[in-house]
């Protein structure tokens, strides 16, 4: 990969190394020499057994984790710590229990020192409208269904209008109900480019749920991971799980698991 | 120096550990038999825990009395060596009993229906599931406690009641004697025994104990409790340890054992007849034993007490004393909030300084008390001024370590998102580090300023044979301490009455309340 490519991805990690140190000083190696590119505008989906790194992919795109070798770049430039365009999502909602459902999202909004407090609150509300949650802004979280809470950790996630928007299992919590509803909202959010993001990844471990939303999955082998290979998903949304070529893609992922 | 004086050194610290391991095994026996039956039953429950929390809150000097007439006078030689035994004992038992009751409280519902499911015996219940459960609460508490017990031990080592003095032969008794008559080497030397028993003590006894508890929490996540450089060191000594500790049960081969079961199903079955049943006899029995002339006698003595002191005066006591406990805590939490947080944020620096901050915490600042004396004098400063730092010596070190455990719980997203979100500094304190702290805070608070109570009786007013230490404003453990002295024994029980009696009430009225307050707004 030259030089030139990284300046059109949108975030490009090139040959990197990952691993946890163990007990006693042992090392378990994550990712041995990995390499992928996302582009702009592009929905990819990240699948893999379980145990193989999936989330420590997502941190290391995040800026939270660095990887021992090799390097990350974000819009062709070196990524060394989190950056305000690169927002995340995590499995549990992770909202502070005591602020208000606003004032939780205000927090995405923290550092932009050009906007007044009534600025930020007029952004939260607008965020908070998207997902539906107005007439909640002064709620508590402890007062929010598991649905609820996770729609205002993807209002916080969005306030800051990021480029890249990084999921780590996000609906996985949620009854099947819930799920269903936000991932369809999400879709259609992303699709009508109401949001202001570019590009989005999601982690999973359900593979329909990919095959539904994503453009692209990539898809990861056991420790340490390499990728299995990439499925491009060349169906029109909205995607009905019933169809035929819906279930091909299914179990071409799956063969790539196995 | 003497080698014979360094032997009695040796045997002297020696017999104080005896001691005080003997109320430690008291201590424990008697918190699993409280503990779990205010966890399991009801109707004891509503008995028990307020009666342990106003004992708790009677400063243990405050038992004095107790101690003095019923196991003094009960033998000339024994009595006193039991009379301190019984006092250390009220110096550790309290967290080590509610500890004991909490275990068994958050035990998940869910292993409490399988142990109903396997229909196990009350029996098998306590040996099986409630003592394991409330294994890491001891462990915990254990090294707390004995700091406890050290801190009084000058206090129970020497009873003086008016004129007649019980010296036990013991490390703190040794150490006021040197102190007193000047032999400054002996006392550092004698100091110094002591620090070494309480470094040994933690190392082969309670870290290890910790260590072995982590595995029957119930709790899905895994704290780290960091490895001290020098547990290496000693590493082999502690296997004793972990071999009794691994099988906390009883024996298997226990012949009663079959018919304990039928027994104490059979209690359990008829438990409210027999709650009913021992609650008269003990009734009756008090009754019979108290004729209605000590009771008149008794009572006469306790309104002696209160008329004597009045009102207005205990009142100014407890104001004086409740601002030193209170300037106390300002201090504690002036300076345990960032070394918590510098010790949560840089692993480096706390692997350095925690086992140094845990072997000073369970130093016996009591000792220390002769060279505060010396040190202020000196200096020329106000004996509030030492008063304020053998409180401060005695209570601060609670709270760094529960503010310290309150960080390292943070779920880990959170961190994440706080870092994503680039927030640190300052920003990170008021949003995440004191809400996340404040509940530890809280409680921190209440043992901080518990604390600050018991250590005030010997703050506020000290006699170490010929050397008298006083603050000059009044107090209401200055006063508690002259009345002793005097052997007045009216004074003694309408002061400890007053004092128990005014942090009860600031403990259910203030203090609770600020808790469940901030635990309903942090859940």
């Amino acid at each position: 990969m030259t030089l030139e490519k990284i300046d059109e991805t949108l975030l490009t990690l090139r040959n990197i190394s990952f691993s946890y140190k163990m007990r006693k000083g042992d090392k378990l190696l994550i990712f041995d020499n990995l390499s992928l590119s996302i582009m702009f505008a592009e929905f990819i989906g990240i699948a893999g057994p379980s145990g193989c790194g999936k989330s420590t992919l997502l941190r290391i795109m995040a800026g939270l984790l660095k990887p021992d070798l090799g390097e990350v770049y974000f819009r062709g430039k070196p990524l060394h710590s989190p950056d305000p365009r690169i927002s995340m999502v995590f499995q549990n909602p992770t909202l502070l229990p005591w602020y208000t459902v606003i004032k939780n999202v205000m927090l995405g909004l923290i550092n932009e020192k050009e906007l007044t407090d009534k600025e930020k609150e007029e952004r939260a509300r607008t965020f908070l409208d998207m997902m539906g949650l107005i007439g909640f802004e002064n709620a508590y979280p402890a007062e929010l269904s598991g649905g609820m809470k996770q729609r205002v950790a993807i209002a916080r996630a969005l306030v800051s209008h990021p480029d890249l928007l990084l999921m780590d299992e996000p609906f996985s919590n949620l009854d099947q109900l819930t799920a269903i509803t936000l991932r369809r909202e999400l879709e259609n959010l992303w699709l009508n480019q109401i949001l202001p993001i570019s590009s989005i990844v999601l982690v999973s471990h359900d593979i329909e749920e990919l095959v539904e939303i994503c453009d692209k999955v990539i898809v990861l082998t056991a420790r340490p991971s390499r990728i299995a290979g990439i499925v491009k998903i060349d169906l029109k949304r909205p995607r009905s799980r019933r169809s035929q070529e819906f279930y091909e893609y299914v179990d071409s992922i799956y063969t790539l698991l196995s | 120096m003497d080698p014979a004086l360094l032997i009695t050194i040796l045997s002297a610290t020696g017999y104080s550990w005896l001691r005080m391991l003997a109320a430690l095994v008291i201590s424990i026996l008697f918190s699993i038999s409280i503990g779990i039956t205010a966890a399991v039953s009801k109707t004891l429950e509503k008995v028990i825990i307020p009666i342990l929390d106003i004992l708790q809150s009677i400063p243990v000097l405050g038992f004095f009395p107790i101690a003095l007439y019923a196991f003094i006078t009960l033998h000339p030689t024994i009595g006193p060596e039991m009379a301190a035994i019984f006092l250390i004992f009220t110096s550790q038992v309290w967290n080590i009993s509610f500890g004991v009751y909490e275990a068994v409280r958050v035990i998940p519902t869910e292993t409490l229906e399988v142990a109903n499911f396997l229909r196990l015996s009350i029996f098998s219940k306590i040996r099986h599931l409630y003592i394991p459960a409330s294994f890491p609460k001891i462990a915990a508490n254990l090294p707390s406690s004995w700091a406890n017990g050290l801190y009084f031990l000058v206090a129970c080592e020497i009873i003086t009641i008016g004129e007649a003095e019980y010296r036990l032969l013991g490390v703190g008794s040794l150490t006021a004697e040197f102190m007193a008559s000047g032999m400054v080497l002996e006392s550092i030397v004698a100091l110094f025994f002591v620090l070494l028993f309480v470094v040994l003590m933690n190392l082969l006894v309670f870290i290890p104990m910790i260590r072995i508890s982590v595995k029957y929490r119930f709790e899905t996540y895994a704290t780290e409790i960091p490895h001290a450089w020098f547990e290496k060191l000693v590493k082999p000594l502690t296997l004793p340890i972990k071999i009794i500790a691994y099988k906390p049960r009883f024996s298997e081969s226990w012949r009663l054992g079959a018919e304990l079961h039928s027994f104490t199903n059979l209690i359990m079955k008829h438990r409210r007849i027999i709650e009913v049943l021992t609650a008269s006899t003990v009734v009756v029995i008090l009754a019979s034993i108290i004729s209605i002339e000590d009771l008149i006698n008794f009572s006469q003595i306790v309104f002696n007490g209160f008329s004597r002191l009045g009102i207005l005066e205990p009142l100014t006591m407890l104001g004086y004393s409740l601002s030193r406990v209170f300037i106390a805590t300002l201090i504690t939490l002036g300076w345990t909030i960032p070394v918590s947080i510098i010790l949560y944020e840089k692993k480096t620096i706390e692997k350095m300084l925690l086992p140094i901050f845990q072997v000073i915490a369970s130093f016996p600042a009591t000792l220390l008390i002769p060279f505060v004396m010396d040190f202020t004098i000196k200096l020329g400063l106000m004996k509030e001024f030492g008063a304020l730092i053998i409180v401060l010596l005695g209570t601060m070190w609670y709270m760094l370590f529960s503010l310290r455990g309150a960080l390292s719980v943070i779920p880990r997203e959170e961190e994440e998102l706080f870092k994503l979100l680039r927030i640190s500094g300052l920003k990170k304190l008021w949003y995440l580090y004191l809400p996340r702290m404040t509940p530890s805070m809280i409680t921190g608070c209440i043992v901080t300023i518990g604390g600050g109570w018991n250590t005030l009786v010997i703050a506020e007013r000290t006699s170490l044979d010929h050397i008298l230490w006083e603050v000059e404003n009044p107090g209401i453990g200055k006063m508690m301490s002259i009345a002793t002295t005097l052997g007045d024994i009216e004074l003694l029980i309408a002061t400890t009455v007053w004092m128990a009696l005014f942090i009860v009430i600031l403990n259910r009225l203030i203090w609770r309340r600020i808790y469940e307050i901030a635990i309903r707004r942090i859940v």
